[in-house]
């Protein structure tokens, strides 16, 4: 039966070839443009740390000016970024089960051997950042505990920059010279790059994972400030690096990773209990407001996902209803146009079950047919975007890439998407066929 | 002949599904087209503000020092006389950060000492070829004399202001309204002195379409801080048509000049300016190409509706010509049915549109969609239906009477 019914859906497409083609190319475009804003839009909101959702917590307290909020548009919440001094003394607590507070350093990697000095983007953290975050190694590991204070000489390579200065070897034991001082590597990470960089999301969060990676502590015994962003708000005069350190200048991502709930409550009243000593010594002047905020709200509250993006997934579904609501139409004048043979076909005893079914196939056949072509638009669309990407980008390692491919459950998602889609378009105009008076249609024959 | 309306709608009310259909395609069609120009306006007028930068004949030197041997004053002394040295440089200078970039610095700037204020005001180290390297237009006061630049903060001296600054326009318009700004005092947080000396008109400094006001910027007679290895930046001013012969000489000479030191890039300051406004350009792009695809699928389904309805209606056509319409009655029967189904949905578009308007004016914090796009939106998209529609009826008032007659 079925195979009778791809047949007549064959015959009817060759009866009117532009109309079908057109039919095919309005679902495909609906289809491509869909597809192409939510890759897009995937890209920027996914959550890439989605398992741990219920254990990894970006630490933040309110230090902000009483007179304002941290937050231009006048909202509350708290700054995104820590005080040294606060830090220090939450990084203390035993109760996280791992912790890591950082920040990012521009450095020069040079050394005898290697290849001409050349900048590398480090990033200043503790020895639980690779558990923590889950980062794949290629060789080698990070860092014990033990090497966080007093800092060890011991370095973390990304996978990119090990093939630049080593050729892709397992360079672990090998030293170099990081800012000219000697450092050993430990550890060459393998393929990482969390879609947005979630545990630091100042400065855009396109940013790729740095490209090194050294003990926190070497910030203080070597000076080093921040590379990213630093923010103060207090008038206050700061002529040495103990004075920054003490003031209340923001700069230090801190996260902890507390599976359990209890555990977090704990955490959190030893936040507060330091909240309130510290506002007794004339700090912390607003309301309380310390938190611990997992991956999923983090990016919701840093507005990663930007409002453009937003507009573009209702354009694209605004798209796509255009697209389907005009297939509906082209189905139906269709149907009704072919109304003598479907009469014929009624009077030589088929059913409205039947009719409707047949109807459905030649419908079916075109949704697939619609989904492929839109499949391939979509890729075609993405190149271009990616395109108009990275000739901005010319000699940088954008992190735009991820737009490029679409991966195997968002193609499934998107032709499940275009098939029932087409299907429900083409309900209505098949259920109507088979409604039609067989008798009407026979009789002008 | 007849002109009325009434035969006409009712026809239309005994077969309204396929006119439904179009007339929900073109209510979605306006509200997108209308809400999506609106944007794509806005963001071509961001970035169509003038930077008061001679963006296209600027170099950016992105270097730092990464030895203990590095020594930053003379390092950059040397370099500097190199740059301006060239025959094709009219100017050169060494600063804190690119202009145009999404990246810089700011500070609190104020009228009064120890006043408070919620604005950081977005400033630059220049030397006294800082005007020239830029490009700016001094449009009052007077430059920084080279007896003025300041020596470069350092870790123990952080704090240290500098006597005399150069403020934009806008800027003075915000510190000093409607007074001279030149001889008035400024006064950072802790409660520093500087004079204003100068007045620049226009300059947008870092962050153009990214904070309320990226006009607002100082400029401060001082060398840039480069200790602990901090990136330098130097602004290289080229004559017309020499920009890409002095990028590879500059990179050339200089990432062999000293060993103590690396350079990151040499690049032209456009490149900055346009990855500052990608994403605007894109959202556009994308916003246009969109909406120029949807009104094709619309229209589309006009012209494939019309030309169901004259394909269903042969024999109709026949007689009412059999019976005395001309050519012309036929086309303006067609016309008008179109006209109805194309209006029903403006009206509801329109309805759609502010409703959309709305949800935006909240979403980007703008003001309310400017009501000339929804008229100018209605009249576009009445007459891109009609024509959709066009063909189609001159292709009915082609039909012979003598269909009447026949039976089959």
């Amino acid at each position: 039966m079925f195979a009778y019914y791809a047949r007549l859906s064959l015959a009817s497409f060759r009866r009117n070839p532009g109309l079908t083609t057109l039919m095919v190319l309005a679902i495909a475009l609906g289809i491509a443009v869909c597809i192409m804003t939510l890759t897009v839009y995937h890209a920027m909101s996914g959550n890439p740390i989605w398992w741990k959702n219920d254990r990894l917590y970006a630490v933040t307290m309110d230090n902000w000016d009483p007179k304002q909020t941290y937050n231009h548009d006048g909202s509350l919440g708290p700054p995104p970024q820590l005080t040294y001094k606060d830090a220090m003394h939450l990084f203390s607590s035993d109760i996280p089960e791992r912790k890591v507070v950082m920040y990012t350093v521009d450095a020069v990697i040079s050394g005898t051997g290697l290849p001409a000095p050349t900048r590398v983007e480090t990033r200043l953290t503790s020895a639980d950042f690779f558990a923590m975050f889950d980062v794949p190694f290629l060789y080698g590991s990070g860092w014990s505990g033990s090497a966080d204070t007093p800092p060890q000489p011991v370095i973390v390579l990304s996978r990119q920059e090990n093939e630049k200065l080593f050729g892709g070897i397992n360079s672990v034991g090998r030293t170099l010279r990081w800012k000219d001082h000697e450092f050993r590597v430990v550890g060459v990470l393998d393929e990482w790059m969390p879609r947005p960089r979630f545990y630091d999301v100042n400065g855009g969060s396109f940013q790729m994972p740095e490209d090194a990676y050294i003990p926190f502590a070497w910030g203080k015994d070597l000076e080093l400030l921040s590379s990213g962003n630093t923010d103060c708000w207090r008038p206050e005069k700061i002529d040495s690096v103990a004075e920054f350190l003490n003031s209340d200048c923001i700069w230090l991502q801190m996260w902890v990773e507390i599976p359990e709930a209890r555990s977090r409550e704990r955490f959190q009243a030893f936040m507060d209990g330091y909240w309130a000593e510290q506002r007794k010594a004339g700090r912390f002047e607003r309301p309380r407001d310390n938190r611990l905020t997992n991956v999923g709200h983090w990016l919701r509250d840093r507005k990663v996902v930007d409002t453009d993006n937003r507009v573009l997934v209702g354009l694209a579904f605004a798209f796509l209803a255009v697209c389907l609501i005009n297939t509906v139409g082209l189905l139906l004048a269709k149907f009704l146009n072919a109304a003598a043979v479907t009469g014929v076909r009624r009077a030589l005893g088929a059913s409205r079950r039947q009719i409707f079914v047949q109807h459905l196939v030649e419908v079916g056949t075109l949704s697939v047919i619609g989904a492929l072509l839109g499949l391939g638009l979509a890729s075609l669309g993405l190149a271009a975007v990616h395109h108009m990407y990275s000739a901005a980008h010319l000699g940088h390692r954008g992190g735009y890439q991820e737009l490029t491919h679409i991966d195997a459950v968002g193609v499934m998602w998107a032709v499940i998407l275009a098939i029932a889609a087409t299907l429900a378009a083409g309900l209505y105009p098949a259920w109507r066929v088979g409604r039609l008076p067989p008798a009407q249609y026979l009789k002008s024959q | 002949m007849n002109l009325s309306v009434r035969p006409i709608l009712s026809a239309l009310l005994r077969n309204r599904t396929g006119a439904v259909l179009v007339a929900m395609q073109i209510a979605i069609a306006l509200a997108v087209l209308v809400n999506a120009l609106y944007i794509v306006m806005q963001r071509i007028e961001k970035m169509r503000q003038p930077t008061g930068i001679d963006v296209d004949n600027i170099l950016v030197v992105s270097s730092a020092g990464f030895t203990e041997r590095y020594q930053p004053v003379p390092s950059i002394e040397q370099d500097l006389r190199y740059l301006r040295s060239l025959p094709g440089v009219t100017a050169a200078t060494a600063t804190n950060s690119i202009p145009l970039s999404g990246g810089g610095s700011a500070q609190t700037l104020v009228t009064q000492p120890n006043a408070h204020s919620n604005d950081s005001m977005n400033y630059f180290e220049v030397d006294e070829h800082g005007l020239d390297a830029l490009g700016l237009h001094l449009v009052a006061g007077r430059n920084f004399r080279h007896d003025e630049i300041q020596p470069p903060l350092t870790k123990a001296e952080a704090s240290r202001f500098v006597p005399q600054i150069i403020i934009t326009r806008a800027l003075a318009q915000d510190l000093f309204p409607k007074q001279d700004p030149l001889g008035k005092q400024v006064y950072d947080s802790i409660g520093q002195a500087a004079t204003v000396i100068g007045v620049v008109d226009p300059m947008l400094g870092s962050w153009p379409g990214m904070i309320a006001h990226p006009d607002w910027v100082f400029l401060m007679p001082r060398a840039p801080f480069t200790e602990g290895g901090n990136s330098l930046i130097y602004l290289v001013h080229t004559q017309p048509g020499q920009r890409e012969a002095m990028l590879r000489l500059i990179e050339t000479h200089l990432s062999s000049s000293n060993p103590e030191r690396v350079v990151h890039f040499v690049r032209p300051l456009r490149y900055f300016r346009d990855l500052v406004y990608l994403g605007d350009r894109t959202m556009g792009i994308y916003l246009f190409t969109v909406t120029l695809l949807l009104i094709a699928v619309t229209c589309l389904g006009v012209f494939a509706l019309a030309t169901f309805n004259v394909s269903t209606r042969t024999k109709q056509i026949g007689t009412r010509r059999a019976v005395g319409a001309r050519r012309a009655d036929i086309v303006r029967y067609f016309l008008i049915e179109n006209g109805l189904i194309t209006s029903t949905g403006i009206l509801v578009g329109c309805a759609l549109a502010l409703g959309v308007g709305y949800w935006l004016s909240m979403q980007y914090e703008l003001p309310r969609l400017n009501l000339y796009y929804l008229v100018g939106g209605v009249l576009l998209l009445w007459a891109i239906g009609q024509l959709a529609a066009w063909q189609p009826a001159r292709r009915a008032s082609a039909v012979s009477p003598s269909v009447a007659t026949r039976t089959v």
